[in-house]
Order: C-alpha cells, then structure tokens, then sequence
C-alpha cells in the first residue's frame, strides 16, 4: 500500500505532469468561463493533444480541465446571468441575484471554496467505493455485465430531461453507431457501405467532438451574442467562506453526497447534480422564501454537488468502462487509447496508476483555489473576446483535433456528420448523453449480449440464474418499465398537476 | 430546426427497420446459432418501436419546455431575423469542415484553414477588422501547436508554414 502510494508519487511527479496539469487548468478556467462552451466540449477538445503525452500526463490534462471547467463556468452564471457551463445553470440566477445585491465575491468565493470541497468529497468515494466494487466485480460474468451495460444505458433514459421514448431512441441510434464496421461477433462488414473508412468503426472521439464542439458552433450560428461583461473591482473573495462552511456544513455534506450518487449513475453528471442538489436546498432549507433573492444556501450545496460528480463519474468508468458522465465517456476513449483498459483488474495491476489518478484529483481541486481565485480577477478581460474570434478556433481544433486521431480525413467527416446529428436530435429534444454512451458501450453491450446467448445456447433462462444477474437484471427492468408506470400513474389521476409528479 | 414529432418519429422507423432488415441479411457465422446479425436486429427493432411510440407521441408530456432566460432590465435580445434562409447558416460549421477535407490537401493547411476562420468569424457578425487578423494569424497558431509541438502531418500544400 506504502509503496504503492510513493510509486504513484513518482508516477504523477515528473515535469510533463505538472506541466500537463497546469496548462490544462487554465484551459478549463478559460474554456468553462465561456458561455457556450462547456466541460465535455472542452475535454473532447483535449483528447487529440493527450495521443502525444504520457498516459498518466493524458489523464492528468482530463482532470484538471473537466474540474476547473465546472467551476468557472460558474463565473458569467454570477456575472452575467449566463451560464458558462450547464453545470451551472441551476443556480445562475440566485448567483445573479447575489451579484445584483452586491455579494459578487461571496457567490463567486462560494463557488471556487464549496467546488473544490466537493471535488475532495468525490474524490474520497472513489478511493473508498472503488476498490471493494472491483473484490465484487472480478466475479461477474458477461451475464452480470449485459445487465450492468443495460442497467447504465436505462438510467441514463431515466435522468435525461426530455421524453424518456426520446432517450431511449437516442440510446439506440447510439447504439446503431455502434454495430458499424467488422468488429463484431462474425467479423464480417456490417452496415459499411463497402466503403473502407467504415471498416474500423466510427471512432467514439470525433463522434463526441462533432456532437459537442460542432453542434455547439452550429448553435451559435442561429443564437444572439451575450453581452460582454461589466468590469468590476472584486473585494476579499475567500472571506467569509468559513463561517459559511460552519454554518451550512450539512447542506454541503448533503450537496457532496447526491452529487457523489449522480456521479456514479451513468449518463448523469455534473448537471444533473446541481440541479438535484439546488432543487433538495430549497426544499429542506428553514428559509426557502430567500431562494430566488439572492440566497447563498442553495450555492453551496448545488456547488458541492456538480464537483463531487465529476470524480465520482470515474468510479463505473474505471470499474466496467461504463462512464459515469460524458465526461468520463471521453476519458474512457482516452485510458483504452493508453493501454489502461478500465476493468476490476486495473486496480490490482495497475494500482500505482489508480493512485496517481486520485492524487492528481486532489491536486487539481487544491489548485482550483489559488487559479480560481485569480480567474475570477481577471474574467473580465477573458470574457470580452467576442463570440465571433472563438468560434473559428473551436472549428479549427476540430478540424485539426479529429484529423489527428487517425492522420486520415474521414475523422474530419465523422465530426461533421456528427455534428449535424446532434444538433438535429437537440433540437428536437432526444438527448445526446443518451446517444454518446451508446456509442461508447456498443461493442461491450453487444460482446456481453452476443457472449452471453453463445453460452446459454439462445436460452433466456441463464441470464436470470446468478443471483447477482438477477438483481442486476430486475433493477434493469425496473428502470426500464418506471416510465410507463408513470405515465399510467399519470393517466389514472388527472387531477393530479403535472408539476408534482416530474421529478 | 424544430420538426414535429411525428416527421422525426417516422424517420427512427423507417431507420429502425432498414438497421434490422441489414442484420438480418448479414452471412451467420457457420456452426454458432448467434452472430452479427443478432444485435442489429434487436436495435433495429427496439428503434422502430420508439419510433412508433414518438409518432403517436407517447411519452410527450414528460418532455419540459426549455426555459428561456429573459434579459434584465429590458434590454432583451432583438430576435433574430426569421428569412427562410436563416436557419440554414446552421449548416455553415459542417460545410466548411467538408470544404477543409477536399481542399486541404490541394491548398494547404494554412490557406484552408484561413478560409474557414474568415467565414466562421464574418458568419458570427465579426467585422474585417477582426476577421481578417483573426484569419491570418490563427492558422499559424494552431500550425504551431499541432503541426510542429504534436507532429501532426499538416497537409503543407500551396503555402508551407516557415518552420
């Protein structure tokens, strides 16, 4: 364990690390405090610069950037009323509010204490839950992972804010995606076309670059410029925070633990867990009249929250390469790119590296406070480049960003027929989450499908026999029929206003 | 590009059926009941049905309307010029990464990818002033960093970068 632990010292402190961790962290900062722009763009955007680092710098850069980037998009959400992230879009108009009322610095100071608060708190579970996951894990057979794989796909129908139907087709044109090329079960060209480049697959990286960087500067297209940020002077941005932590050190606790449990339910992230956690602070608060004037309350447990669900993401991702959040999604390309294929035994092989990583978790949201700090003083300068000088560079890294995965253009292709795709199912409100973690668990749902009627010889009856393939396998179908049993709920009682029973 | 339900819905039928119909056809693997064709089939199916779930619009009344934040203070947003041609500059972004796959290779990196900062930065209401420093210098920027720091093999074309 000792040794261990001074092995993944050494691991993360090389120069190409701290480097890696530090131009990254200001990317973040940089790229969250962008309207527009969020966490998962900015990390897909990461992906073609990690094919040229270490695997342990590579996930040092997906760290650092997808942390400070949730929170500084909390930034213009204070400032301007626009989130920068939709991490943030929960509580932008109480962080407005607070600004409007004077209290700038404590909504911003809130936001840098209770994110890196948080993302410690994450961190710590994966520490604690992923180890003895992975004792349990090592006994699954494909039948437990085809319920896992399936279990992770529902929840993410489940939490998505649209039309479960809807989700649930998005999960399977994800999946659709998926069936492209011969790695399949015969290996033979499926829905290729006869064109080569289909062979190998669709590449999950430009599919997710397209479907959040091309879609985005597709948007902006069509959407009006926000206004550029009044200046300001800051006052003491950390003052205050302590008596705020004393006093409210339940809500924030509370915030770290629904954002830990969001974290890990795959297809749900940072933004679902702010929204969660704001929506549980007003519900508990002693003083909900005061959320919606300018309440620091709901602040720290929503900010708690988002956090903590980013190091959380990791602990499906890292166990089965289920990702917890589209962020993960993106870092799960990244670790099989580097040869450390998530699975239980990357935490008895590899487990310097899985240290590493959570040493590397805990240092990014340390740094998040002084860089925070210092991004908050000079927001106003970042946030007066105009739309129109972002988004050709945007265009450019993707261009460029996906050529690079493969040295061949039908990644730039990719990218923009996927960008097209989803922009398309946004607007028609099928969510994307949906479709990218079908993309990324395709092959595993279907090795797991395939392997699975292979060995109980196309009987249903094995996939039910394990007892832990049977609990896996009624809360998939749990999850599955939830929906209806709403909707019939709903068809019962009439009466009932529709505000009640969503969510 | 707000289609009804009931186009969309259709469409994931149609896709639905075409993706089981292709599993179906697929050779089995000889000597082994399950093969390719097995899972398309299944998601093929599984999408036809979502599709028909969408046309008759189940499912609908859990979809919450994007709440739009209204501007303080009055100075709201003109809304955007509504032309048919309008919401057709959202195909701009895809178009122009097309346009780098064919003439990359020809014109050079620099040259294309010059071209399409002019006209993604012009597109997004940026006058000369900004778009065409913004054109002349990004291009060696993002040379320099994927080109020359990550070896990116940046097609060099009409015009090579000085390093």
């Amino acid at each position: 364990m000792l040794k261990t632990l001074i092995d993944a010292f050494a691991l993360i402190s090389t120069w190409e690390v701290i480097i890696a961790m530090f131009a990254a962290s200001v990317y973040g900062l940089v790229i969250g405090s962008l309207p527009g722009l969020s966490a998962t763009m900015a990390t897909a955007l990461l992906v073609p610069v990690t094919f040229y680092l270490s695997p342990i710098a590579a996930i040092a850069t997906i760290v650092a950037a997808s942390s400070m980037a949730i929170f500084s998009g909390d930034i213009p959400g204070a400032l301007l009323r626009i989130p920068g992230t939709p991490a943030s879009a929960a509580y932008a108009d109480e962080a407005y509010a607070m600004t409007r009322k004077g209290q700038a610095e404590l909504a911003l100071g809130a936001g840098v204490w209770f994110s890196a608060v948080g993302g410690i708190a994450g961190v710590l579970s994966l520490m604690i839950l992923a180890p003895p996951l992975a004792e349990i894990a090592l006994s699954f057979s494909t039948f437990e992972y085809f319920w896992l794989a399936l279990l992770g796909l529902m929840c993410a129908t489940l939490v998505a804010r649209s039309s479960p139907v809807k989700a649930i087709a998005g999960m399977f044109i994800g999946l659709l995606v998926a069936c492209i090329g011969i790695e399949n079960p015969g290996g033979v060209p499926r829905f290729t076309f006869g064109l080569t480049d289909l062979f190998g697959g669709i590449e999950p990286i430009p599919a997710l670059v397209g479907v959040f960087a091309v879609a985005q500067v597709m948007r902006a297209m069509l959407t009006p410029e926000p206004p550029p940020l009044p200046r300001r002077k800051f006052g003491s941005i950390m003052a205050g925070q302590w008596k705020l932590t004393k006093l409210y050190h339940w809500q924030m606790t509370r915030g770290n633990i629904v954002g830990i449990i969001i974290g890990v339910l795959p297809g749900a992230g940072a933004d679902m867990a702010a929204w969660v956690s704001y929506a549980m602070s007003k519900r508990f608060s002693k003083e909900p009249e005061k959320f919606g004037t300018g309440h620091v309350e709901g602040l720290v447990e929503a900010g708690a929250s988002n956090n903590a669900s980013i190091a959380s993401g990791w602990v499906p991702s890292l166990l089965f390469g289920i990702p917890g959040d589209t962020i993960a999604a993106i870092a799960i390309g990244v670790l099989y790119m580097k040869g450390l294929n998530p699975g239980p035994t990357l935490f008895t092989e590899k487990a310097s590296s899985m240290y590493a990583i959570y040493l590397m978790f805990i240092i990014a949201n340390i740094m998040m406070i002084p860089l925070g700090i210092a991004m908050i003083r000079v927001a106003a300068y970042i946030l007066l480049a105009p739309r129109s000088a972002i988004m050709p560079i945007i265009m450019l890294c993707c261009a460029v960003g996906s050529f690079a995965i493969g040295n061949n253009m039908f990644g730039v292709v990719t990218v923009a027929a996927f960008g097209v795709i989803g922009y398309v199912m946004e607007a028609n409100g099928y969510p994307v989450a949906a479709m990218v973690l079908g993309i990324v668990m395709g092959t595993m749902v279907e090795q797991a499908f395939v392997t699975s009627l292979i060995k109980s010889d196309g009987s249903i009856l094995p996939f039910f026999e394990r007892p832990v393939a049977a609990i896996l396998a009624a809360m998939a179908i749990g999850a599955l029929l939830w929906p209806v049993m709403v909707w019939v709920w709903r068809k019962v009682k009439p009466a009932q206003p529709a505000a009640a029973t969503s969510r | 590009m707000r289609l009804p339900d009931s186009v969309t819905g259709s469409f994931l039928v149609v896709l639905g059926a075409a993706a089981a119909y292709g599993g179906w056809i697929l050779p089995p693997v000889p000597g082994q009941p399950v093969g390719p064709n097995v899972f398309p089939l299944v998601i093929g199916c599984g999408l036809a049905l979502c599709g028909l779930a969408i046309v008759f619009g189940i499912g609908h009344s859990f979809e919450e309307e994007e709440a739009l934040v209204p501007m303080e203070d009055g100075q709201a947003a003109a809304p955007p010029p509504q032309g048919k041609l309008y919401g057709l500059r959202a195909l701009l972004p895809p178009a122009l990464l097309l346009f780098y796959v064919v003439a990359a290779d020809r014109l050079g990196f620099i040259i294309t990818a010059a071209i399409m900062v002019y006209v993604t930065s012009t597109a997004l209401g940026a006058r000369w002033k900004l778009a065409l420093p913004l054109a002349a210098l990004s291009p060696f920027a993002i040379h320099l960093i994927f080109g020359k720091l990550l070896r990116v093999p940046l097609p060099a074309g009409l015009l090579p970068a000085p390093w």
